[in-house]
């Protein structure tokens, strides 16, 4: 069995976020990056079934950016992946799903992945479209938000997340992409002794000029903040004042407390 | 500009946000037709042209038979968008019919932009513009950014039909968690987040909302932390809820939080960051530790 | 000149911050007020699982050899959230760190993995003594040879995790009529060994989590194997390991310190007074700077000096500087932290006045800053003579 894991790096998402010079894409001075929480729940997965097969199966994260996106690989290693591949792209911001998806499927085509694990989309572009157009481009089955997943010879039984707490319960036959919720498991945290272990795993440097071929279907003209919504009033200061005034506008504009 | 619009059904009805489709299509002006995959007896009030599958025999939850449909309806409208909603059936779709027809697709469209579409990033917190460079283009529009729109009458049914195998066999919907509150019927609800701080200060949040006479609501990851049971969860993978008054405490306001208590009357949030994403849709936004504004608050309402 | 940190680094130092956020923020405040330390010895075995209790240890013992720099951020990160939880942390890789240095390849064997594998909640270092708190020289417990084992009688105080401690590391005087300090041997001895009693815990102003007990030898015998190093050399193994463990104190004052600071300058951004937000003040923006600047060379000391031992250089000068330097500027910070929350900061409703509290300990404790002074004086007066 050969398994695959596409992993993004974002900001940590509490930080605040100021366009860049051309203003499409956030400045990425002074922001910490890590792992895209989605793709924990990936990762974690992932790592669960290889412990699952055991020996035989191979697990392979990868990850496009520039240097630092080494360290959420890194991480992945620690967590329980064989090796890595690194697609590096110090502009892989600038690059749409399209792009992406077309890149990870490039790279995963001729190395037969019996199951592919994305995250079902990343926090800071949060288009979740780059797992399904994989599984598209490679022809494979596929499907999303799942929020449990089991493998039994072949098949995969994954429960998907609906609207209103529902579930949807699917099988695949491998080979198969699936794109993980949160709440799908519980990430482990990467134990220290394995921190220093996944030194020793090999990650593959891969140019992205050799595996994208691909033109981008749509840019981003700005990136800036939401519109402050009119009408809205800030209440400020002392707490008792926020709270008369709270109150005083309860009286005033609902029927809440009349 | 000319639309097919991708109705949505499940467990045998037809669900309400469709009708945001034809908000959205109002907006964007033009002529738009329909596609559902779901049954004669449940139609939406619109007099346009219905593409119309039968869901028991296609499946409520196949992708690759319904990428077909839809495919075969663009064959005959030759539509500018296709538009999904941003939900799990939409955001599921949607890249496989952009992807047959390496159309651009843009995610979570929240508003009409000039010459393109504005969508949500970084949580929330920010937004881009996206412009498609390819003639047809694919979207997801979010829930409840665009206003429910029933445009009335019946509409022409034309049937589609499709056959074939699918990669992905649906084996039937599992219930939600038994629910120990009923939100969506609540006028009052006071909701916990993030902000709150750890789970012993829950009741403090359920204090308030039980001295305004109304229900205890919850973020997701309040709920993820097993704080609060998921029967509480607002959001869209919680419930959708529109009460008269709906206090948000401590709640940053995810997008897809928002999507699920917007459209409530009359909003206060409480939030010690004055730029957190809840302050745009809030109408008093109190800049404020939750812990120290709700007691107080609470104290004097109980008065 | 390379100030960044590793990915390996950087990575025990988010895993570290991940895992004190999620586990140890949300008990710190409770377990400060509370006499049930059951959610301590939890969190103790996870960070044991993790490979927090042996960062500087050999792999071959059941270490992490994450070396001294990791060491130093992790306790730092774990500070931040817990200060009960870090200074058991810290203690517990001195003792493996300690068994590591001097003990026989049997005794490492025997004691090390438990340490580091959590099967013992922590391990004890059982030096101070009522007569002899800044002079360990002066210590009066004895350890007398009695045919196939020893003897050990007096008593010892403050001891770190004593009432959890599945091992001790204990110094007694085997040579009465030596020189000081030239008489005095290394021991290990078990929990539940007849004649160890733990005595009294201390009431302290903080870090209530930790307990710190009286720990008497009351003809406590002990196999003639227990004996740990060379015979009579059991000061100069003392004074070279508390060098280690001032890193570890040093981390953690600046932890509890960035706490404080981090919560007052967010207050202070949220807080008004006569109109404005009180971080529009110029006393507030001062304390800011000076508290992030004092703390921001705390840090750099402290990756000084963990660097140097990481690197085997001489350390002790760097570790003393870093401790007393970032003790104070923790305290300091506290200080200026809870000033800036006003009459709240003094509140148990707010968690500054527990950092002021857990923080006051870390300019006594592992060596008071006067000692400190006294090592770098020396340190660098031998230099001029």
């Amino acid at each position: 069995m050969k398994l695959l894991v596409c992993i993004k790096q974002v900001p940590d998402l509490e930080s605040r976020f100021k366009p860049d010079a051309a203003g499409v894409w956030y400045n990425e001075t002074d922001l910490a990056f890590r792992m895209n929480e989605y793709d924990e729940y990936a990762v974690e997965q992932a790592v669960r079934l290889r412990e699952q097969l055991g020996e035989g199966c191979e697990l392979t994260v990868l990850s496009i950016g520039p240097d630092r996106v080494v360290e959420a690989i890194k991480k992945s290693l620690a967590m329980g992946c064989d090796n890595a591949a690194h697609i590096q792209d110090a502009a892989a911001y600038s690059k749409d799903p399209w792009q992406i998806a077309s890149i990870i499927s490039a790279y995963a085509k001729e190395r037969n992945f019996d199951i592919i694990f994305t995250g079902m989309q990343s926090q800071d572009r949060g288009s979740a479209q780059v797992g399904v157009i994989v599984a598209e481009l490679l022809g494979i089955a596929c499907t999303t938000t799942i929020v449990n997943f089991d493998y039994d010879n072949g098949t995969i039984t994954a429960k998907r997340e609906l609207e209103g707490g529902i579930k949807g319960v699917v099988k695949l036959k491998t080979p198969a992409l699936v794109t993980c919720q949160l709440g799908l498991n519980v990430p482990r945290y990467p134990t220290l002794p394995n921190i220093m272990k996944a030194k020793k795993k090999e990650i593959t440097a891969i140019s992205v000029a050799e595996l994208l071929k691909e033109e981008s279907l749509a840019a981003t003209t700005s990136f800036h903040p939401p519109a402050k919504k009119g009408g809205g009033i800030v209440l400020e200061g002392d707490i008792a004042d926020q709270v008369e005034k709270v109150i005083a506008i309860l009286k005033d504009k609902t029927a809440v407390l009349r | 500009m000319k639309t097919l619009l991708i109705g949505e059904y499940r467990e045998g009805k037809m669900l309400e946000s469709t009708y945001e489709l034809f908000g959205f299509a109002a907006q964007l002006g033009g002529e738009s037709a329909m596609l559902m995959v779901g049954s004669e007896s449940q139609l939406p009030a619109y007099g346009g042209t219905l593409y119309l599958a039968d869901a028991a025999a296609c499946g409520e939850y196949n992708p690759d038979m319904h990428k077909k449909l839809i495919l075969e309806a663009v064959q005959i409208e030759n539509p500018d968008c296709i538009v999904f909603l941003h939900s799990s059936y939409g955001w599921d779709l949607a890249p496989r019919v952009a992807v047959a027809l390496k159309a651009a697709q843009v995610s979570e469209v929240i508003a009409l932009a000039d010459g393109g579409f504005e969508v949500g990033c970084c949580n929330g917190k920010m937004r881009r513009t996206v412009k498609p460079a390819t003639a047809k283009t694919v979207l997801t529009i979010q829930a409840g950014s665009f206003p429910v729109l029933q445009p009335g009458g019946t509409p022409d049914v034309r049937k589609l039909e499709a056959a074939g195998g699918t990669t992905v066999e649906f084996t039937g919907y599992e219930a939600a968690e038994k629910k120990d509150v009923d939100l969506a019927k609540a006028e009052i609800i006071v909701s916990a987040g993030r902000g709150v701080g750890k789970k012993d200060n829950i009741p403090v949040i359920q204090a308030l909302a039980t001295a305004l006479g109304g229900e205890l609501g919850a973020s997701r990851p309040v709920v993820d932390a097993e704080w609060v049971s998921h029967s509480h969860q607002v959001g869209t993978t919680g419930q959708t809820v529109s009460p008269k008054l709906y206090v948000a405490c401590g709640i940053s306001g995810a997008i897809q939080h928002l999507a699920g208590m917007k459209k409530s009357d009359f909003i206060i949030a409480i939030n010690k960051d004055k730029d957190a994403p809840i302050g745009e849709i809030a109408d008093v936004l109190v800049v404020a530790d939750v812990m120290q504004f709700v007691p107080a608050f609470t104290a004097k309402i109980a008065r | 000149m390379f100030l960044d940190l590793s990915e390996e680094q950087k990575l025990i130092q988010d895993t570290a911050r991940d895992f004190a956020k999620a586990e140890l923020e949300p008990v710190a405040a409770s377990l400060d007020q509370g006499d049930d330390r059951s959610p301590l010895l939890n969190n103790l075995k996870k960070l044991a699982e993790l490979g927090f209790m042996g960062l500087n240890v050999k792999g071959e013992y059941g270490g992490s050899e994450a070396g001294v720099v990791s060491f130093s951020l992790a306790i730092t990160e774990i500070a931040r959230a817990c200060a009960s939880t870090a200074v058991t942390v810290s203690v517990n890789n001195m003792v493996a760190e300690v068994i590591q240095a001097v003990g026989s390849e049997e005794q490492r064997n025997a004691y090390i993995p438990k340490i580091c594998s959590g099967e013992y909640a922590a391990g004890g270092f059982a030096l101070t003594e009522t007569c002899a708190g800044s002079d360990p020289a002066g210590m009066c417990t004895q350890a007398v040879d009695d045919g196939d084992s020893w003897v050990l009688n007096g008593s010892k105080i403050f001891i770190t995790s004593a009432p959890y401690a599945g091992v001790f590391v204990a110094w007694a005087v085997t040579d009465k009529d030596a020189p000081k300090g030239k008489g005095i041997s290394c021991f290990l001895v078990e929990a539940g060994t007849k004649g160890l009693v733990i005595g009294k815990e201390e009431k302290k102003m903080g870090q209530h989590a930790s307990a710190t007990n009286e720990v008497i030898f009351d003809d406590c015998r002990i196999p003639k194997s227990a004996l740990m190093g060379k015979l009579n050399d059991g000061f100069r193994i003392a004074a070279g390991e508390l060098a280690g463990g001032r890193i570890g104190i040093g981390s953690l004052g600046l932890g509890v310190g960035l706490a404080a600071m981090d919560y007052s300058t967010r207050y202070a951004t949220e807080r008004s007074q006569f109109g404005q937000k009180i971080s529009n003040f110029q006393a507030i923006q001062w304390m800011i700077a000076d508290a992030y600047t004092e703390l921001e060379a705390a840090r750099l000391l402290l990756m000084s000096a963990a660097y140097r031992k990481e690197a085997g250089k001489s350390f002790a000068r760097e570790a003393s500087m870093a401790k007393m330097f970032a003790t104070e500027a923790a305290n300091k910070a506290c200080y200026k932290a809870l000033q800036m929350l006003g009459g709240y900061g003094y509140t148990q409703d707010f968690p500054v006045e527990r950092y002021a509290r857990d923080a006051r300990i870390t300019a006594i404790y592992e060596g008071t800053n006067e000692i400190q002074r006294v090592i770098i004086s020396r340190d660098i007066l031998k230099n001029f003579s």
